[in-house]
C-alpha cells in the first residue's frame, strides 16, 4: 500500500479545497468557499448538461426516461456512470452523475426537517441525537433555499414558522384539489409542498415552470433548481474550477493520513493527480464511502478515516410504499410538476400507541403519459390483450398516489461495501448494497398505507391500488460516513470534519445520523453550507 | 448510448403477431400489428445498447419457444405469450414496454385516445393560479410539530 502515487502527473498546482463531486453539497460547498477566497477545484466524473437538449423535447421522451434518462444508473449506463450491485437490497439507488448531481433529475421538492428529528434518541430512545439542533441548522436552510429558489407558503401547523418563501406555491391543479379534498374530509393535515421549482422567474435566465410533468428527466425551462444552475455559475464567477469526466479512484494522503489530494482519470483516461491542502467528499451517500473504502492506505489500513469502522454502514434509503386511486373524472394529472403538489404529515410525530416510533410524510403523486400509464406507472400494469384499452381509457389522467416517506432508523447491517468483481469502466470497485427493511420501517408503511386508502376512498377514488414498497425508489441516500461527537461512534464531526483526517470533511448525505421522513436535499444542502462556512471562520490555515 | 439497427436480425412478421396479441384492435383502429410499427420498434430499440440487446433476446427467445406462433389460433397465441410472460419476464417486459411505447406515439392512437401528443416541452400545459383561499382550514389548525 502506498501513501500517494508519485508517478501519476501532476493535474495542476495545490489548490486549497478539492471537492469531489459537483451535485446538490458539492455545488453548495464550492460556491461558498470560493466566494470567500478559497481556491476551490471540482472533479466531477460526469459532464455539463444542455437543458435545450432534455428528452422532454424529444418524441421519444417516453422511451427516454426508461433507457437515456433513466435514474437508475445500472439502466442508464452513460460512460460517466459506475454500476451499483443491488442484489441485496429491496431499493434500488437512483442518482444522476454530472455537474448538478442528482439535482438534475430530482423533483425538488424540499421539506425541511422538524426540530424533533435531530433529538430521536432524547425523544423516542431509539437510535441517536444529531450533534447540532434545528436552530443552528435554520439558517443555512434559508441561505440555501435563497439561492435554489423556493417555491411554498408559510403558516404550515406541521412545521416552525420559517422565512418568507422566494416565490408563492405552485398551482394545485385539478387533480391536487380532489386529493386535498379527502384531507379536509378527514380533517388530516396537508400544505403545499415546499419546492425548488419556479412558480415565477427567479434566478439567472430561469424562466417559470410551464406545467411539463416532467421534472424527473431534466428541467428544460430552467425552472427546476439544479445546481448547476444555481450555485455552479456563482462558484464559477468566483474563480472556483470544475473539471468535468475527472473520475476519482481514491483519496491519497501522506504518512500522518492527512488528506494529499486526488488519485483521478481524466476524461482522455489518463491518470492524474490533484493535490489539495484539503478534500471534501461530495459523492452522495453511496459514493462517498465507495471512495472512502477504496482509499485504503498505510495510515488507513481499513478506509479512509474509518477507525470508527462505521464508514459505509447505517445506509439509510426512505423506503417508499405508493399507493394510489383511478378516479371516475378526468383530472389532467399529467400536468404540472410530478410531486410538487402538497405533503401531509398529520402522522410525522413519534405516537407510540401506533406501535412504532416516528413516523411519515405522505407526498402527493401526479402521473404521466400513456405508454408509462399502460406499464402501469405507480400502480400495477394495464392488462394487454383484452381489456387493455378500457382500461386505458379509464386510468389515462385519472391517477393519483400517495407517497409514503417513512423514517428509516440507522441500523449497521444495512451497508455499502466494495464490490469484489463488479468495477466501473476504469477498472474502480463498484459499490455493493446489503440493505433489509427493518420491521419498525415496515409497521410504519403499513400504517401508512391503511391511511392513504382512507384518504383516498374519501377523495372519491375507486380502485385502490397498493404498491408496499416500490423498488426503484433509493433516491435518499444517507447515513454512511455519519456525524458525531464520539469518534468511536462516528466518523465526521458536528461540523463535517472527520475524526480521523482534520483536512477531510464530508458534505453530502453520508453525514446523516438519522433521516427524518421528509426529502433530504434541503437538509444536505444546508449541512453543507455550514460545513464550508466553519472552513472559512476556522480554516483559514487551509488557504495556500 | 446509440446503436447500429441495420444489422439486427428481427422476424418483424413474428414481431407483428405478437404486437397483434398485446394491442388489440380497438374501435376503427387495427391491432398493432397491422399499423406497421415494427420499423420504428426496430429503430428506437436502437436508441440504447442495453435495451437493444434485451429487446433482441427476446425476440430470439420468443421465437424459440413458439417456433409456430404464427399458425396458432388467437387464444393459442395469447396462452404463448402468457407462458413467455411468466418464464421470462425481463425479456417479455423489453418487448411489452417498446410495443406500448411505439403504439402511444401513434398520431392515430392520440386521436381515439384524445391525447394531445405534444411532446412536454417546449409548450407545457396551462393551470390555473395558485388560490390561497384553500388553506381556509388548515390555517384555523394549532402549530402541532413536537417542540424539543
Ligand atoms: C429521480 C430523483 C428524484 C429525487 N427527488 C428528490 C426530491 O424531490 N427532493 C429531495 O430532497 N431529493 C430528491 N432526490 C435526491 C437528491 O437528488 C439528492 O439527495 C441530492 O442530489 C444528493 O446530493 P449529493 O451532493 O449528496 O449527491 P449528488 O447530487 O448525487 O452528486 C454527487 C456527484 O458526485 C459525483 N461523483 C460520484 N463519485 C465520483 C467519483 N468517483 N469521481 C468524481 N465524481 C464523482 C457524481 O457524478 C455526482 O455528480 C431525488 C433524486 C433522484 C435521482
Ligand atoms: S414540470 Fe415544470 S419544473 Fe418540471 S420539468 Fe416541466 S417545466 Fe420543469
Amino acid at each position: 500500500m502506498t501513501t500517494q502515487n508519485a508517478q501519476l502527473e501532476q493535474a495542476e498546482e495545490t489548490v486549497d479545497i478539492l471537492v469531489i463531486g459537483a451535485g446538490a453539497s458539492g455545488g453548495a460547498a464550492t460556491a461558498w468557499l470560493a466566494e470567500a477566497g478559497f481556491k476551490v477545484k471540482c472533479l466531477e466524473q460526469g459532464y455539463w448538461q444542455d437543458p435545450s437538449k432534455y428528452a422532454s423535447a424529444s418524441k421519444d421522451y417516453e422511451f427516454e426516461m426508461l433507457t437515456n434518462w433513466s435514474p437508475d444508473p445500472n439502466k442508464r449506463q452513460l460512460d460517466e456512470d459506475y454500476p451499483v450491485n443491488d442484489k441485496n437490497s429491496p431499493v434500488t439507488p437512483v442518482m444522476f452523475n454530472g455537474v448538478g448531481g442528482s439535482t438534475i433529475l430530482w423533483t425538488a421538492h424540499t421539506p425541511r426537517f422538524h426540530p424533533s428529528d435531530f433529538r430521536v434518541k432524547t425523544l423516542d430512545g431509539v437510535a441517536d441525537d444529531w450533534p447540532i439542533t434545528y436552530d443552528e441548522l435554520e439558517e443555512f436552510y434559508d441561505l440555501n433555499d435563497e439561492v435554489m429558489g423556493c417555491s411554498g407558503i408559510n403558516g404550515d401547523p406541521a412545521n416552525p414558522p420559517r422565512s418568507p418563501r422566494q416565490m408563492p406555491p405552485l398551482p394545485l391543479g385539478k387533480d391536487g384539489r380532489k386529493l386535498i379534498s379527502g384531507f379536509e374530509k378527514l380533517g388530516w393535515h396537508w400544505w403545499p409542498s415546499d419546492s425548488y421549482v419556479n412558480s415565477q422567474r427567479y434566478g439567472e435566465g430561469r424562466d417559470a415552470c410551464n406545467f411539463c410533468g416532467h421534472n424527473h428527466m431534466g428541467c428544460y425551462q430552467r425552472a427546476k433548481s439544479s445546481t448547476d444552475l444555481t450555485y455552479w455559475p456563482r462558484a464559477l464567477r468566483s474563480g472556483a474550477t470544475i473539471e468535468t469526466g475527472a473520475r476519482v479512484r481514491r483519496v491519497t494522503t501522506d504518512e500522518q493520513g492527512r488528506a494529499t489530494g486526488a488519485d483521478y482519470i481524466d476524461s482522455k483516461g489518463k491518470e492524474q493527480h490533484q493535490s489539495a491542502r484539503a478534500v471534501i467528499m461530495a459523492a452522495n451517500g453511496i459514493g462517498t464511502p465507495r471512495l472512502m473504502l477504496n482509499s485504503k492506505s498505510d495510515a488507513h489500513p481499513d478506509g479512509l478515516a474509518n477507525t470508527s469502522g462505521l464508514v459505509g454502514k447505517n445506509l439509510m434509503f426512505h423506503p417508499f410504499a405508493m399507493i394510489s386511486g383511478v378516479f371516475p373524472e378526468k383530472l389532467d394529472s399529467w400536468q404540472g410538476p410530478l410531486g410538487n403538489i402538497g405533503l401531509s404529515q398529520e402522522f410525522y410525530e413519534t405516537d407510540k400507541s401506533r406501535g412504532f416510533v416516528r413516523g411519515y410524510t405522505y407526498q402527493f403523486q401526479r402521473s404521466l403519459g400513456p405508454a408509462w400509464i399502460a406499464k402501469g406507472g405507480f400502480r400495477d400494469p394495464i392488462p394487454w390483450g383484452d381489456g387493455h384499452h378500457e382500461e386505458l381509457e379509464k386510468r389515462l389522467g385519472s391517477v393519483m398516489g400517495m407517497a409514503v416517506i417513512g423514517e428509516d432508523l440507522p441500523e449497521e447491517h444495512n451497508t455499502v461495501d466494495l464490490d469484489p468483481e463488479l468495477t466501473d469502466s476504469d477498472g474502480i470497485p463498484a459499490p455493493r448494497l446489503n440493505y433489509t427493511l427493518s420491521k419498525n420501517s415496515r409497521d410504519q408503511l403499513d400504517h401508512a398505507i391503511e391511511n392513504a386508502k382512507k384518504v383516498l376512498e374519501a377523495a372519491g377514488a375507486d380502485d385502490i391500488h397498493v404498491d408496499p414498497m416500490m423498488r426503484q425508489s433509493g433516491w435518499h441516500l444517507m447515513g454512511t460516513a455519519r456525524m458525531g461527537d464520539d469518534p468511536e461512534k462516528s466518523v465526521v464531526d458536528k461540523w463535517g470534519q472527520a475524526h480521523d483526517v482534520d483536512n477531510l470533511f464530508i458534505v453530502d448525505g453520508s453525514v446523516f445520523v438519522t433521516g427524518a421522513a421528509v426529502n433530504p436535499t434541503p437538509t444536505i444542502q444546508a449541512l453543507a453550507l455550514r460545513t464550508a462556512d466553519y472552513i472559512v471562520s476556522n480554516r483559514q490555515d487551509l488557504k495556500g | 448510448m446509440t446503436t447500429n439497427t441495420s444489422n439486427i436480425n428481427i422476424d418483424k412478421n413474428l414481431l407483428a403477431a405478437i404486437l397483434d396479441r398485446l394491442i388489440p384492435a380497438v374501435d376503427d383502429l387495427p391491432s398493432a400489428g397491422q399499423m406497421e410499427l415494427t420499423g420504428e420498434i426496430v429503430r428506437l430499440s436502437g436508441q440504447q445498447a442495453r435495451f437493444q440487446k434485451i429487446f433482441v433476446n427476446a425476440m430470439e427467445a420468443f421465437a424459440t419457444a413458439n417456433p409456430d406462433f404464427a399458425s396458432l389460433t388467437g387464444a393459442e397465441q395469447d396462452d404463448a405469450t402468457r407462458a413467455f410472460e411468466s418464464d421470462s419476464p425481463e425479456l417479455f417486459d423489453s418487448l411489452l414496454t417498446i410495443s406500448y411505447i411505439v403504439y402511444y406515439k401513434d398520431e392515430r392512437v392520440h386521436k381515439r385516445i384524445g391525447w394531445s401528443g405534444r411532446t412536454p416541452q417546449p409548450d407545457g400545459n396551462e393551470m390555473e393560479p395558485w388560490d390561497e383561499s384553500v388553506l381556509e382550514n388548515m390555517r384555523k389548525r394549532k402549530p402541532f410539530w413536537r417542540t424539543v
